[in-house]
């Protein structure tokens, strides 16, 4: 385990003195548990208690810590008997990461983490009406089920799926890995075999999902899990951004970005597929400026979907 | 003398003052300082930043409020400092540390809140995982709901004063709903188009209003234009995904053909617009006039003056 600093060891220090104090000597190894510590630090960190206290620094004014028969012993930390306050990082970090698993599908609305939540925040100030609140899109339960017990039994998987970048289905099998929450939407993380790569896919545009027989072997280290992965033959395109556009180059990975005058940005991305990037230049409109690729992209496909209203299809009006 | 042990000591000693304790005071009491006056005072200072930084409530004060110029000195309130008891259950405190282990949250950790609440000693159990955007401005804005006071932020280059009554993460984005004091009414706020959030007020400066519970869901329901419902024919090929996306009761008409149309509530016109483009050539807004009008005109600036 590597050393961590004084802050650290202090931040912990603190959770742990007032715990142990409270109880009639409580066994090394749920201590060592509970606070992330190995027995070895755990008596490192109380030789350093050992020597602490309050002026003069008398036996009567200092701290008692000790391991006893495999039992932790902290006394005369009166000071110390309460835990410190949750800083609002923590606060926000503990209510945010509880609200999100209640929005998790098949997590009991009254269960443990519901009352346990509605504690903290009675204790923050924050109210039991959800001051915090977290909204996942709600994804398809049965394909969600299904694909989260492969996951777990290690079963591949069939999938027909629909590439909304290229705009075309295709049935593939899939080792699934992880199936994970992230910018707003569900993703299977797994091996595709079709693809013979790594690859992520939107749940909402899985369209029929069954498990096979054959089992895999999940690997041992997986990447962090990441929506669009660019590969170095992506062809690029280059953009000029209004203000009001330049969430795109948030949103999406850039190769670069740069400041232009008046707010505007240059940004290069990697295009994996042409849809993708009509869909994107359809949406920004004037806001969006192609300046190095194919500068036609936009127009092309804007008439396409022209065509569309100019087919003389009839028009429903049955909304007034 | 380890860093450690110095720190341990000075916070005993702010916390078990009856009164504020000078700079003076604290150096006799607390070893482990260098004697010499500016490396004492360089060390000390290191200190009390380290633990104002850890969330330890030092106070500055005067010694005796009852002369002008009586000396400045530090102490700890202890229930300023206290974490008071939520009294959780052994279950609830597992099931917290179950979702702050399920969830990745940039920026934010909630592993010393678990230590705070007493530690949990169950290995954290894998499985779905969420992954929620951070936003530097999320800890001010939290303490701002949690001790209700007013906040002021820069959007969209007008500067707001708002009364922060919740946070909610939703499509992938953070978003701060409350009272806008300059446009007299409830307002919703992106966090990621904020400049230079400050507290703005004391603590306790407003109540926040119980939730509604009908916050609107899709892009599009997010504004305050006049409400029109819009129909849009989406082609039997991707009717799925578009009714899984909004949901069956969207659904306005079914045809034989595998056309499905969809029923939407727009208060948000460019949003709408973006979310029929999303189908390409693949869908069509019928009515009403006014969004098919303008769809269309925006295709033809973007195509530009060849169009036939």
């Amino acid at each position: 385990m590597p050393r961590i600093g004084a802050d650290d060891r202090l931040r912990r220090l603190l959770a742990l003195i007032p715990w142990v104090a409270a109880r009639e000597g409580p066994a090394v190894e749920e201590v060592c548990a509970r606070f992330d510590v190995t027995e070895q630090q755990l008596a490192e960190e109380l030789e350093v208690l050992f020597m602490c206290g309050l002026h003069p620094f008398s036996p009567d004014m200092l701290i008692e810590a000790d391991i006893a028969d495999g039992r932790v012993w902290i006394r005369y930390a009166d000071f110390f008997s309460r835990p410190l306050r949750l800083t609002a990082a923590e606060g926000l970090a503990l209510v945010a990461s509880g609200a999100a698993l209640l929005a998790v599908p098949g997590t009991e609305a009254e269960g443990p983490l519901a009352r346990g939540l509605a504690k903290v925040a009675a204790v923050l100030g924050l109210g039991a009406d959800g001051a915090v609140e977290v909204d996942l899109p709600p994804p398809p339960a049965a394909i969600l089920d299904v694909l989260q017990r492969a996951a777990a039994d290690h079963h591949r998987v069939e999938i027909d799926y629909y590439a909304y970048g290229k705009d075309e289905r295709t049935t593939r099998t899939i080792e699934p890995w992880l199936v994970f929450s992230a910018m707003g939407q569900w993703y299977v993380q797994g091996w595709c075999l079709r693809a013979g790569g790594e690859r992520s896919f939107r749940l909402d545009r899985v369209e029929r999902a069954q498990v096979l027989d054959e089992t895999f072997r999940p690997p041992r280290h997986r990447a962090e899990p990441r929506v669009y992965r660019p590969r170095p033959d992506d062809p690029s395109v280059t953009l000029d951004l209004d203000p009001a556009a330049a969430w795109v180059a948030e949103q999406y990975p850039t190769e670069s970005v740069d400041r232009l005058p008046g707010g505007r940005l240059r940004v290069r991305l990697r295009v994996s597929e042409l849809p993708w990037l009509e869909r994107l230049l359809l949406r920004l409109g004037p806001a969006a400026v192609i300046v190095d690729g194919d500068r036609d992209v936009a127009a092309v496909a804007a008439r396409r979907v022209l065509q569309r209203y100019r087919s003389g299809r009839p028009v429903v009006s049955d909304a007034s | 003398m380890e860093r450690l042990e110095r720190l341990i000591n000075l916070v005993a000693a702010l916390l078990a003052a009856d009164r504020p304790l000078t700079r003076d005071e604290l150096a006799e009491r607390v070893p482990g300082y260098p004697p010499d006056g500016p490396a004492f005072h360089r060390a000390f200072e290191r200190d009390k930043d380290a633990l104002r930084t850890m969330g330890i409530p030092i106070a500055t004060e005067k010694v005796d409020p009852t002369v002008a110029d009586s000396p400045e000195g530090y102490r700890v309130h202890r229930e300023q400092y206290e974490l008071p008891d939520p009294d959780l259950d052994a279950d609830e405190l597992a099931a917290l540390h179950l979702a702050v282990s399920a969830v990745r949250m940039d920026g934010g950790d909630a592993t010393a809140a678990i230590w705070k609440l007493g530690g949990d000693a169950q290995a954290a159990a894998e499985g779905a995982e969420v992954a929620l955007a951070g936003s530097e401005h999320l800890p001010v804005l939290f303490r701002a709901v949690t001790e209700r006071r007013p906040v002021g932020f820069g959007y969209r280059d007008a500067a707001r004063l708002v009364d922060p009554w919740r946070l909610t993460f939703r499509t992938g984005r953070w978003h701060l709903i409350g009272y806008d004091h300059d446009r007299g009414e409830e307002r919703q706020f992106r966090l990621d188009r904020m400049d230079g959030v400050t507290l703005a007020g004391e603590a306790g400066a407003f109540e926040r209003p119980a939730a509604t519970g009908a916050d609107p869901a899709f892009p599009w329901q997010y504004g305050d234009e006049p409400e029109v419902e819009a129909r849009l024919a989406v082609d039997a090929g991707h009717a799925d995904w578009a009714v899984r996306y909004v949901g069956p009761e969207a659904v306005a008409e079914r045809r034989d053909d595998g056309t499905t149309v969809l029923g939407l509530l727009v208060r948000n016109r460019d949003a709408f617009r973006s979310f029929a483009l999303g189908f390409l050539d693949h869908a069509e807004v019928l009515s009403p006039p006014e969004l098919r009008d303008d769809l269309v005109a925006w295709l033809e600036a973007i195509a530009g003056g060849q169009v036939a």
